[in-house]
């Protein structure tokens, strides 16, 4: 099987590894680099707990992605969305509107929503519930996902500040 | 009671920050040094098949191969992955026979995933692809997938102890007739003006909990035996394995990791043999197995299917005179915990309303699907579905309002509970009922959803449940806490209750910190070591808080005591006229006599000699409060949910638009907490009222373990929710509280389903309730 | 039954459009074309077994996705989904497509795969393609020796059996331009709101003065491959749509289609509701449906 030598940038830091060709971005981050924040939970794109921001916003499945086809790409994992020791404001959302309770899906989850708020700073509850399909729950009923995203939405845009 | 500083704050829960920034750690995180990856083969062919023939020879070859395992080459002991014999006194595990019934590996397949043999490799990679070279031929055996086919006569039959593949009914010594009963049924119903009755079918859901099965084994250079776990049953896990490899306690540590969600699919043991027994195999090497979603699907338990019938009498004045039901479960190739369920469908039966009479029997059945067990609400929204339709259709033919009729015949406070001769000792239901209804509009909108004419037609239903925290008297219950006050005033709680994300070791931190007078941040949860902890059941029965809670609250108690004892000696006074106010104790009626908590612990820790008077300063010993804790009762929750749907006519579509849950708490401890239970428990109760269904073909071939085939309810499904929380402390309950685990799930699947009815005026008897069953329904109602 | 690890495969990373096309002409059967992934790689952790996989991935040239009111729709072999929800020209002009696109899988999804993708998957519940089935186009398959255009009409030819041979790659889709009058919509039915579907219908109707033109009516999930129904498009063709009309249409749907039984639903359920869907989704493209 070919092996390929391929960069990824990982929240921020340059790393260089090889691959083999059957290596999933979901492996090869968890595997080859330690990234065990982004989780497998079904293998088949379906529930998003592997879920990866390329370039900082584009949400993907880690699992349906290969890594050899990553190179040069530069991927954010849960573990890279706080700075400088403060959580991102969706993080913190997740914490304040009780949204996180077994914690498997949250990080895929996080990073979806932040990709979803980049794209649609304001979203209507059923925007959200839209942007959430593909990020399986199977603890809160989404209920309070819902209204981290909600709150999210207005910290980062400054409301109430 | 004094004004609560930490109970009922909506503290930060102890495990979010970690879980956000992704650094908590799941069993599949953890990496240790040399680690072996273990892949079991499993027979994907055949439901019911003989092994012929096992070949591993190829699979040895391949590289990066360490070593292949057949039947043979691990423990031939039998064993019960459920951990409910454990429950139970020696008496009931007498009664309940030989229930040692399953193998590491096998060469009888009795179910679609059953394991045969297993590769241990140094990648996952090499593993996966020498398992692919195992050959394995089989005699295909007949397939028994229900009750009614497993109790043919000429049926093979699973177990020669267990005739007419029965493996468990109610047993005589406890129930007469095998049944759960009271009163005399078959005459009570001569007294019946309104006779309903129906067969029912409640289908196979599974947990789906996010993170799939993954251990770690470790027979260590003490010749220990290691397993790192997401069980939600350390403690028993521990003493099982201990069984199992002939080892004792001392020698089998639990380290259990993270929960990625358990909803009863991690209760006793999973994959915790297999893996073990890998790693015996290996001496010194830690194995990592881990499970596809598929491969959790079907070697976890499930919720249990079956036929359930019921019938109920009526007078005309709406008394309910008698009830009589059986279900017949299909338990699965293995008998698991096929008393439990068993039994308890017919306890949350019983324990609803005041029949004068009562009869329930419960059988459990080996057939050829996947295990069955534990899952959130054990056997009540099997109940739920059944009873709840059962009791809106006698109240149609009464004429009566369904919430009416409820509040008048629902079981309370002095009644017997859902276990006889255990009466219940709170219960706010009726307030649950007001308010759900009051919240829902709900006689508005019965009122209006009265002959409808249009293609969306939409109903409004309710349903309503008791459920327990802990299981006592029916299993043990029992948790044991040490609360080690540390020289700094802090105090570390070390228990074994373990955390599966719905926030217990947040509570129990609350708890404690309540019942010192401490603030939130002076206490520490330390779990996940079986070494260091103390005995505890495990997380089941909506019990964590209930039970471990009373753990909890008895050692702080005992702590404060000994506090209180140290400062009495050192200011020279009775502890009765001590008080505690900011970490200080003080003097009643005095200014200026008090000494420090602080102080107090860090002399009991770091005690000197006054070197002039030669006596000791301060009191010496750390003070450690110790609790091993029998719970008196199991504080029954209420709960009510009213559901709304709108159900196309011409496909069948139902719409959930709204449902209100109101349910009986006790006490919120951290109310967020108590929200995402009944907010979740909703997501899966509608689930099994409307789409979640694992089948079968009729091989006994596993149809849908995978998301893409069996479908939950997601964001976009979900209904509005409103939440009702009624405080109304139960008097054994830590500060009041009772047990939510389990509750939120159960009376969406009734409500649901009487919502429908109430929507298109069938009701549908077998759950899920898809728009295929709808359809037909109203097609056959047209006919 | 998955395997955590996919089997051996060597992944072939080509920089232009003729090294793509060598490597199909040199491996042929035993070669699969990635681009957005999303449905190979999970039938690579099933059974399928290949052993060369050429990505698309550093092929320049393939993403365009382009509008013009004389010309029409153009679509890359490498636009996503995602591409697609986010035009306010699909939305515009071709609202079965874009209708199709919005409830296509999940987000993430959405941003990987691709609509060529969902093309050459050839399924019979493909959301995109059956509302490009509707719409009408051809696509461009290009191999070593030229470029040939195959109508989506003649493009599906069993269940995962295409015309495209194992040496072209396909390069783009051109969809015609809008009519004057045109009207068209996309609606499926799913067990959950994410699920693949399980049966789904769009239109596309050219509208003149309150009378049908002509129409195109596509469904999927009720045979081998998404079908057209030819019987309802003749009687649509001409005509005035009524609430008769489209009752008698609505009783004839069934007559055209052959579902079978499966994981999502049964033939008998998909057969009742089918011509449900079709009268639905018809009224939906008259209401919702205008192309401007």
């Amino acid at each position: 099987m070919k092996k390929h030598a391929i960069t990824l940038t990982v929240n921020g830091e340059e790393r260089d590894l090889v691959v083999p060709s059957n290596r999933t971005l979901l492996d090869a981050l968890r595997e080859d680099l330690g990234y065990t924040d982004t989780k497998y939970g079904c293998g088949t794109g379906e529930c998003g707990a592997c879920t990866v921001l390329v370039d900082g916003t584009t949400s993907i499945n880690g699992c349906l992605t290969l890594a050899a086809t990553m190179d040069g790409a530069s991927i954010t994992t849960a573990a890279g969305l706080a700075q400088d020791g403060n959580l991102h404001p969706v993080q913190q959302a997740f914490i304040d509107n009780d949204a996180i309770q077994c914690g498997y899906c949250t990080p895929g989850m996080v990073l979806k929503v932040v990709s979803l708020l980049d794209e649609n700073p304001t979203p209507t509850e059923n925007e959200i519930r839209s942007g959430l399909e593909g990020s399986i729950c199977r603890c809160t009923g989404y209920t309070k996902i819902v209204e981290a995203v909600q709150d999210a939405s207005n910290r980062m845009a400054g409301v109430g500040e | 009671m004094t004004e609560l500083k930490v109970v009922g704050k909506r503290v930060e829960r102890v495990d979010v920050r970690a879980k956000v920034t992704g650094g908590a750690l799941y069993a599949a995180d953890v990496q240790l040094a040399g680690m072996l990856y273990g892949k079991i083969v499993r027979c994907y062919d055949y439901a019911h098949a003989r092994v012929t023939s096992l070949d591993l020879s190829e699979a040895a070859k391949c590289k990066g191969v360490i070593k292949v395992l057949g039947p043979k080459d691990v423990t031939q002991k039998e064993y019960n992955a459920s951990v409910l014999d454990m429950m139970v006194s020696a008496d009931m595990r007498g009664v309940l026979g030989d229930i040692d019934d399953q193998s590491i590996f096998t060469d009888h397949v009795k179910h679609y995933g059953d394991a045969i043999a297993a590769v241990i490799a140094i990648s996952e990679e090499a593993a996966e692809r020498a398992a692919e070279k195992i050959k394995v031929t089989y005699e295909e055996l007949p397939v028994y997938m229900t009750a009614e086919a497993a109790k043919q006569a000429d049926a093979l039959q699973f177990r020669p102890e267990k005739p007419g593949n029965l493996a468990f009914q109610l047993p005589e010594m406890a129930f007469p007739d095998n049944a759960y009963a009271w009163g005399e049924v078959d005459k009570s119903f001569d007294e019946a003006d309104i006779i309903v009755e129906d067969t029912f079918y409640v289908p196979k859901q599974k947990q789906c909990q996010m993170e799939p099965g993954s251990y770690i084994a470790l027979y260590d250079d003490q010749e220990r035996l290691n397993c790192w776990t997401s069980t939600q049953m350390p403690k028993l896990v521990q003493k099982k394995l201990a069984n199992l490899f002939e080892l004792p306690m001392t020698r089998v540590r639990i380290n259990a990791t993270v929960i990625g969600g358990g909803f009863g699919a991690r209760l006793g043991m999973v994959l915790e043999p297999e893996t073990c027994a890998l790693a015996m195999a290996v001496p010194g090497r830690p194995v990592k197995v881990l499970s596809t979603r598929e491969e959790d699907w079907v070697t976890s338990p499930s919720r249990h299917p079956g036929k359930y019938w019921m019938k109920m009498g009526f007078k005309k004045d709406g008394t309910p005179v008698a009830c009589d039901a059986k279900f017949e479960n299909y338990k699965g190739a293995y008998y698991v915990d096929a008393s439990g369920t068993a039994f308890t469908t017919g306890a949350w039966l019983g324990g609803m309303y005041k029949f004068d009479s009562l009869r329930y029997r419960g059988e459990s059945y080996y057939t050829n699907q996947s295990i069955c067990g534990a899952f959130r609400g054990y056997g009540n929204p099997q109940t739920n579905f059944v009873m709840e339709q059962m009791i809106d259709r006698g109240c149609a033919e009464l004429g009566v309002d369904p919430i009416e009729w409820r509040k008048k015949w629902h079981k309370g406070v002095g009644d017997d509970g859902w276990c006889i001769g255990v009466p219940y000792n709170s219960c706010a239901l009726d307030e649950c009922l007001d308010r759900a209804a009051e919240a829902a509009n709900w006689t508005e909108k019965r009122e209006k959803y009265k002959n409808q004419t249009g293609t969306k037609r939409r109903g409004i239903g309710v349903a309503v449940m008791n459920h327990t925290s802990g299981a006592m008297p029916m299993l043990l219950e029992h948790t044991v806490c040490d609360a080690l006050l540390h020289q700094d005033a802090t105090v570390t709680l070390n228990l074994a209750c373990s955390d599966m994300g719905q926030g217990s070791h947040t509570t129990l931190r609350q708890v404690a910190a309540e019942t010192l007078d401490f603030a939130y941040e002076d206490i520490h949860i330390a779990t996940g070591n079986t070494d260091a902890a103390g005995f505890d059941i495990g997380a089941h029965a909506s019990r964590t808080l209930y039970v471990g809670g009373g753990a909890v609250k008895q050692a702080c108690e005992d702590v404060r005591r000994q506090l209180f004892e140290r400062a009495a000696l050192e200011l020279e006074e009775d502890v009765d006229n001590l008080y505690m106010e900011d970490k200080i104790i003080h003097v009643k009626g005095s200014s200026n006599k008090s000494i420090s908590v602080q102080t107090i612990a860090d002399q009991g820790v770091n005690n000197f000699m006054n070197p002039e008077t030669g006596e000791l300063i301060g009191q010496p010993g750390q003070i450690q409060g110790y609790a091993s804790f029998f719970p008196p009762h199991n504080a029954p929750p209420f709960g009510t949910t009213i559901a709304e749907v709108e159900v196309d006519m011409e496909t069948g579509e139902v719409k959930v638009l709204e449902l209100v849950n109101a349910h009986d708490v006790g006490r919120a401890i951290h109310p967020g907490v108590v929200e995402g239970q009944l907010d979740g428990g909703a997501q899966q109760g509608l689930g099994m009222a409307l789409t979640e269904e694992t089948y079968y073909d009729d091989k006994g071939i596993c149809q849908n373990n995978s998301f893409t085939d069996y479908k939950m309810f997601g964001p976009s499904d979900m209904p509005k929710m409103t939440n009702i929380l009624v405080e109304n402390p139960d008097p054994t309950g830590p500060f009041g509280a009772k047990g939510v685990g389990e509750a939120g799930l159960v009376p969406p699947v009734g409500a649901t389903a009487n919502a429908i009815f109430n929507a298109i005026g069938i009701q549908i008897l077998e759950a899920p309730i898809t728009p295929e069953k709808i359809l037909k329904a109203l097609e056959d109602a047209n006919d | 039954m998955t395997s955590r690890v996919m089997r051996d495969f060597d992944l072939l990373l080509p920089e232009s459009v003729p090294e793509v096309l060598e490597l199909l002409a040199d491996h042929k059967d035993n070669c699969a074309i990635l681009s957005g992934g999303t449905d190979l790689l999970v039938a690579l952790k099933f059974d399928y077994a290949v052993d060369n996989v050429v990505s698309l991935a550093l092929v320049p040239g393939l993403d365009d996705l382009s509008f013009d009111p004389d010309q029409g729709l153009s679509i890359g072999a490498k636009v996503t989904i995602a591409d697609i929800v986010k035009s306010q020209d699909v939305k515009t002009y071709y609202p079965a497509l874009w209708q199709a696109a919005k409830v296509f899988a999940t987000p993430q999804l959405r941003n990987t795969a691709t609509v060529l993708g969902n093309i050459m998957r050839a399924s019979p519940a493909g959301d995109c393609s059956l509302a490009l089935y509707a719409l009408g186009g051809d696509l461009q398959l290009k191999n070593a020796s030229g470029v040939r255009d195959v109508s989506l009409d003649d493009f599906w030819l069993s269940y995962g059996v295409t015309a495209r041979q194992s040496d072209e790659l396909a390069i783009s889709l051109r969809v015609p331009p809008p009519t004057a009058g045109q009207k068209s919509a996309f609606q499926r039915m799913t067990r959950t709101t994410e699920d693949l579907s399980k049966i789904n219908a769009a239109v596309s109707l050219t509208m003149a003065d309150g009378v049908c033109q002509s129409a195109r009516v596509a469904m999927g999930c009720v045979g081998p491959t998404l079908i057209r129904l030819p019987k309802v498009e003749a009687m649509l063709g001409g005509a005035e749509i009524t609430e008769d009309l489209l009752g008698e249409v609505s009783d004839m749907v069934a007559a055209e289609i052959t579902p079978i039984d499966d994981i999502r639903s049964s033939a008998d359920y998909r057969r009742k509701v089918a011509g449900i869907l079709v009268r639905r989704v018809i009224n939906l493209a008259l209401t919702e449906g205008n192309n401007q």
